[in-house]
């Protein structure tokens, strides 16, 4: 490896971006982003709710099966079918005794309570994200609307011929207005019924508790502070890396320094030195206006390395894969645009592990935690498979190159 | 100081070069030509370490071009027929960037700007070149390591007459120097003009080398064109003895109103060597 070669490679991809002021362009337009992310940013405006809004999925947990679950199982809507999951209280994930719900989730709790001589509870807890209670209404609404038709099922079961009132018009959200209207059902029943002393009423009381499932709330402006870092480097090494390549490839002129006295290793290595850099530097600056201290961050710089070397092993597998600088672009795009969709696709519907083996799983995560401060041991292990995937990508474009080469 | 030998590449069962054998010398400019497909630009590949011969060897200088290729790459300048610059940077900085990688000086760049009559325009970003302007950047960037061979791949197409009379002068002094080039072209005054030998290569095979001037020996037809004097056209062959002496006669008669001998015609020679159309 010669300096003065690795030096004018290195110049040049320098004046390369100079000359096209688009990426400058957008550099600058991250760095007014983050001066306005850091100034204009009362603390208090610090919290927010989930990176992405609602919820993906609502479990519906229960301590025994009776006719009021048998008919909410039976009566699951079309349209939420995919998101309501039933699931026994005993088989819910806990810790410490303590459910654990993953992130975009919820869940209606009934808990059904029959003391001898006395009328029959049945315990609702409404657990939403939160932040956000009102992201669980349209699975409320239908657990409102299906056990009130349970109680009057019940009742005419019990009472034929009773004429029941019809249903009310009531927000699910108001836990009042619930109460309220389940108490004149309750008393409608009782009416019709003609109760007398001794016998068992049949509409059970509802308890109803709504809680935000705890946790610690995301911090929504080290999202956005978290979502430029990412593009930096994504932009830097996915985009600019296998684009600016290819048109050297089609120019001709990548073959010219290639009959150069510079060695493949060596335009090789000016490449892996200066994107990298070029995204981690502006990745550096992003965070470092955001909030100056993670700088000194070991985890920070750690999750930057990972990231970066991760991309750059994308970016090096495009520029190999692709011939032409419009393969290039649309290669980028549809990297993207595939972990997207294949991280949406596990997130919406529950697909373990396989989110494991995505770089863009992990590095926003372990990224948003260097920013908002907030580092866990989970974070840790995102790191390590951050850190894992990174080597993998980078071994496979190694060996693509090895078998390929740019020419 | 170039030596092809049994060379042979095949592109699947297609033969590109059949067996091509070649010596140039040190200090020579060597023209190759051939119809389309000849196998002129594998065979340029290969010199350039673009391309692995399927057979034979080839050295430039006494270093193997596979084996050795790493020796082989400060010694060589190479002129594509396409053009390949960085558009965005201007003449002086596309010289510059190499320059730097052969480890020459700056100035080595402006002086090979002055060589190729681009001093004016050194400062304009290339995107604003002609063709012709384009072309004498990449003889320009050959140039800058002073390199002991040059190829090139039409060196003069799209250029005006001065500006192919200046290519052509400067590679007569590089050859003075004890530069070994080899160029292909189209242009058969060219090759006339500045080649000390001509290679014509017809489906991967070597179909004639020899210097231009021996080639127009060999092939000029010795033929002359007479007008009688009674308007009578007829066309006298001077290789056989029937014909020499019925020119005598008209001559002695008196019957030769107009005598023309036949010029030597590259393209003929060509086209009776190659049995193809030229490209």
């Amino acid at each position: 490896m010669r300096w003065y070669i690795l030096h004018a490679l290195l110049h040049k991809e320098f004046q390369r971006h100079l000359a096209n002021r688009g990426g400058i362009a957008l550099g600058l337009l991250l760095v007014a982003a983050a001066v306005l992310l850091a100034v204009f940013a009362p603390e208090e405006a610090a919290a927010g709710t989930g990176m992405v809004g609602g919820v993906h999925y609502c479990y519906v947990e229960f301590d025994r099966v009776t006719p009021l679950i048998s008919h909410l199982q039976e009566n699951t809507p079309k349209e939420l079918a995919g998101q309501i999951r039933f699931r026994p209280l005993a088989t819910a994930d806990d810790i410490n005794e303590l459910v654990s719900y993953p992130t975009g989730t919820g869940a209606i709790r009934i808990r059904q309570v029959n003391k001898p001589g006395e009328r029959p509870v049945v315990q609702v807890s409404v657990w939403h994200p939160d932040g956000d209670p009102a992201a669980l209404a349209p699975y409320e609404q239908w657990f409102w609307r299906e056990s009130r038709r349970a109680f009057a099922e019940q009742s005419r079961k019990e009472m034929p011929g009773t004429d029941l009132p019809p249903d009310p018009a009531f927000d699910p959200e108001n836990r009042w207005l619930v109460m309220e209207a389940h108490r004149r059902f309750q008393d409608q029943v009782e009416a019709a019924r003609k109760v007398g002393p001794g016998n068992p009423p049949v509409v059970p009381d509802l308890d109803i508790d709504r809680k935000g499932l705890g946790g610690r709330i995301l911090d929504f402006r080290a999202a956005i502070a978290t979502g430029m870092v990412v593009f930096a480097l994504y932009f830097s090494c996915v985009y600019l890396l296998p684009t600016l390549n290819c048109e050297e490839r089609e120019r001709g002129v990548l073959l010219a320094q290639a009959l150069s006295p510079a060695s493949p290793i060596e335009i090789l290595a000016a490449k892996f030195l200066f994107y990298p850099t070029l995204g981690m530097g502006l990745a550096a600056i992003l965070a470092g206006i955001y909030k100056p201290a993670v700088l000194g961050s070991l985890f920070f710089w750690l999750s930057l390395a990972a990231v970066g070397g991760g991309f750059l092993g994308i970016g090096m597998t495009v520029a190999t894969l692709a011939k032409t600088q419009r393969a290039a672009f649309l290669g980028a795009m549809c990297y993207l645009l595939s972990v997207s969709m294949l991280l949406l696709i596990c997130s919406t519907n529950g697909i373990p592990f396989v989110p494991y083996l995505a770089l863009e799983y992990h590095g926003p995560r372990i990224l948003h935690a260097a920013l908002a401060g907030d580092v866990a041991p989970k974070h840790w292990q995102h790191l390590i498979g951050a850190l894992g995937l990174a080597t993998a990508w980078l071994t496979a474009a190694g060996w693509l190159f090895r078998r390929r080469g740019w020419q | 100081m170039i030596r092809l030998s049994g060379l042979r590449v095949l592109y699947g069962s297609f033969a590109a070069v059949d067996g091509l054998d070649l010596d140039i010398r040190g200090g020579e400019l060597f023209g190759l030509l051939g119809p389309n497909g000849a196998g002129k630009s594998t065979t340029i590949r290969v010199l350039i370490g673009q391309r692995r011969p399927t057979a034979g060897t080839v050295t430039v200088a006494g270093h193997d071009v596979v084996r050795e290729w790493a020796s082989i790459k400060p010694l060589f300048g190479y002129v594509p027929d396409r053009e390949n610059h960085f558009e965005e940077f201007t003449g002086r900085r596309n010289l510059e960037f190499f320059g730097q990688l052969y480890g020459v000086p700056k100035r080595r760049a402006r002086d090979v700007l002055k060589m190729v009559e681009l001093d004016e325009a050194a400062d304009l970003p290339v995107r604003g070149y002609s063709l012709g302007m384009r072309k004498k950047l990449l003889l320009a960037r050959a140039l800058l390591h002073e390199p002991r061979v040059l190829y090139l791949d039409e060196p003069t197409a799209n250029l005006d007459i001065h500006s192919a009379e200046v290519v052509h002068r400067i590679l007569r002094e590089r050859v003075k120097l004890g530069a070994t080039i080899i160029l292909t072209t189209h242009d058969m005054d060219e090759v006339e003009k500045i080649c000390d030998r001509v290679g014509i290569v017809c489906r991967g095979k070597l179909v004639a080398l020899d210097s231009p001037l021996t080639l127009k020996q060999a092939h000029t037809e010795r033929k002359v064109d007479v007008i009688r004097t009674d308007g009578e056209r007829l066309v006298v062959d001077m290789d056989t003895g029937p014909g020499r002496r019925q020119l005598a006669d008209l001559v002695v008669a008196g019957r030769v109103a107009s005598l023309r001998t036949r010029e030597f015609d590259f393209h003929a020679t060509f086209l009776k060597l190659t049995g193809q159309a030229f490209e």
